[in-house]
């Protein structure tokens, strides 16, 4: 479970994260909604202390992120896989050598050919050809990109996800996929995630709740079904720009 | 001028910081061993050759300017004992030093600062990998390794093109002599100066072009203006290192 409490996060001036209080349950996905700029991806970054909050916490699995020592961070950060915007691989790096650096404890004493197989079947779990496991970053497309961003993040096997806009740039097609992506760890693999996206129709896709965060505060956090009934004028005109969601109701 | 001075301070403290997660990283080589060895060489290898250009360049200036301004009224040996000592203690660290600021200084600031702002710093966090273990401690140690082996080859190099052009250049001149007044000047403490002195010019440009590129911000213009932080700071630390380590030099 991560449960933020009354977290708080200003950059300079600027009063981002105005006391969100918020919880994923165990095997839940969450999609987190809301304007650009609202702190959606700060909030995450949070949860994997790549930002200290200026007050409140985060604790996943009961542990406090912003109390906890390197050794405990570490043992956090390896329970959790971080999907980023922009994909995040290391240009310098062949596909198979990210992968790899991402499991380097697990290898340790293991062949290479073990190895190898393993990259495969992480590949194939985003369903990407192994033709592409020598490749540089810079040799794939975006798309691409952001599946081997995925099997990266799912690399040592983590029990939480937390997706920074996985469909942002991509063609409808992609986006598709990647949403199937999302429901496909939830139903196989048992992984607990949150989505920030500006997608509507990812969201709603995704999401078992949708939680909207509006001026730095959680407005609402409810399911796709009750979200679209909710009378706050501000998530009405947020949630109702959809095509999809129309669907739902 | 409080803000810029607390920001000053801040970076500081940052710096500092750096430098003990570096030092706490040390005792565990199996993190960083091999990536250290392939930084060192692309370090190496990429710059030998422009190190040794200027290392001729230098040398063949330092005897000419010599033999120009002595002529006539000091003896010409004297050329090689100021070919030795400018090239030995001065020429061969700084000019090396300059290279490698341009070079490989340039280079790591870019480097992190792009890895900085596209996230693979941060995926590394996340992965629960330490960036100070994985990206700067290889980095440093390189430099540390690199820039003595580079300064002793720029030294040879230096000496080598400052014989030569004395012999084609000043009248009278010959190798005996040049070899007289390198031996009436040079003690083993002054090549082991000039080694030092490359060491600490090596985690000096690689330590502040970590810094400084891991610290960049911003989009490809903030990738661009860390490179010119890390090329002035290198510089100014490079001539103002260059300066305090001269008591060294008498120390023995």
């Amino acid at each position: 479970m991560i449960e933020f409490r009354n977290l708080h996060k200003s950059f300079d001036s600027h009063h981002v994260l105005r006391g969100v209080d918020l919880s994923v349950e165990e095997g839940e996905t969450l999609a987190l909604l809301g304007p650009s700029g609202t702190g959606k991806s700060v909030l995450i970054k949070h949860a994997i202390g790549l930002l200290d909050p200026d007050e409140g916490d985060v604790f996943v699995d009961g542990i406090s992120i912003a109390n906890a020592s390197e050794k405990e961070l570490r043992h956090a950060r390896r329970r959790i896989g971080y999907v980023f915007q922009n994909a995040a691989l290391f240009d310098s790096l062949t596909v198979a050598e990210n992968l790899w650096l991402a499991q380097t404890d697990e290898r340790e004493g293991r062949s290479l050919e073990n190895c190898r197989a393993e990259a495969e079947e992480l590949l194939a779990k985003v369903n990407l050809d192994p033709s592409v496991m020598m490749k540089l970053p810079s040799e794939l497309s975006g798309g691409m990109r952001k599946r081997v961003g995925v099997a990266r993040a799912i690399a040592h096997n983590p029990s939480y996800l937390l997706w920074d806009e996985p469909t942002t740039g991509l063609d409808p097609v992609n986006a598709d996929n990647i949403d199937e992506l999302i429901m496909t760890m939830r139903e196989k693999l048992g992984v607990t995630s949150i989505v920030v996206t500006h997608d509507l129709d990812t969201a709603f896709e995704v999401g078992d709740r949708i939680a909207l965060l509006y001026e730095g505060k959680v407005r609402a956090c409810q399911t796709p079904e009750d979200i679209l009934k909710n009378d706050d004028p501000v998530v009405k005109r947020f949630v109702r720009r959809t095509t999809r969601a129309d669907a739902v109701e | 001028m409080i803000k810029r001075t607390t920001r000053s301070l801040g970076r500081t403290g940052e710096a500092a910081v750096l430098a003990w997660k570096i030092l706490k990283v040390l005792p565990r080589p199996r993190l960083y061993f091999n990536a250290a060895l392939q930084q060192a060489y692309v370090m190496g290898i990429q710059s030998l050759p422009l190190v040794l250009i200027m290392a001729f360049l230098g040398g063949a200036v330092t005897s000419q300017q010599t033999g120009t301004q002595f002529s006539g009224g000091l003896p010409v040996w004297v050329i090689g004992s100021v070919l030795a000592a400018s090239v030995i203690t001065e020429l061969g660290p700084v000019l090396t030093g300059i290279v490698m600021m341009a070079r490989v200084g340039a280079a790591i600031a870019a480097e992190l600062a792009s890895m900085k702002v596209t996230e693979q710093i941060d995926a590394l966090v996340a992965m629960g990998r330490d960036p100070v273990a994985f990206l700067v401690v290889p980095r440093v140690l390189a430099g540390l390794i690199v820039f003595p082996l580079l300064v002793i080859l720029a030294v040879a190099m230096g000496i080598f093109a400052g014989w030569g052009v004395a012999l084609l250049a000043v009248d009278g001149m010959t190798s005996a002599d040049i070899v007289y007044g390198m031996r009436f000047y040079f003690r083993p403490w002054v090549l082991v100066f000039s080694v030092i002195k490359g060491g600490v010019f090596g985690v000096a440009i690689t330590f502040i072009a970590c810094f400084v590129g891991m610290n960049g911000e911003g989009g490809a213009e903030g990738v661009g203006r860390t490179t010119t932080t890390a090329v002035v700071a290198t510089t100014l630390a490079l001539m103002v290192l260059d300066v305090l380590l001269v008591p060294l030099l008498k120390a023995f």
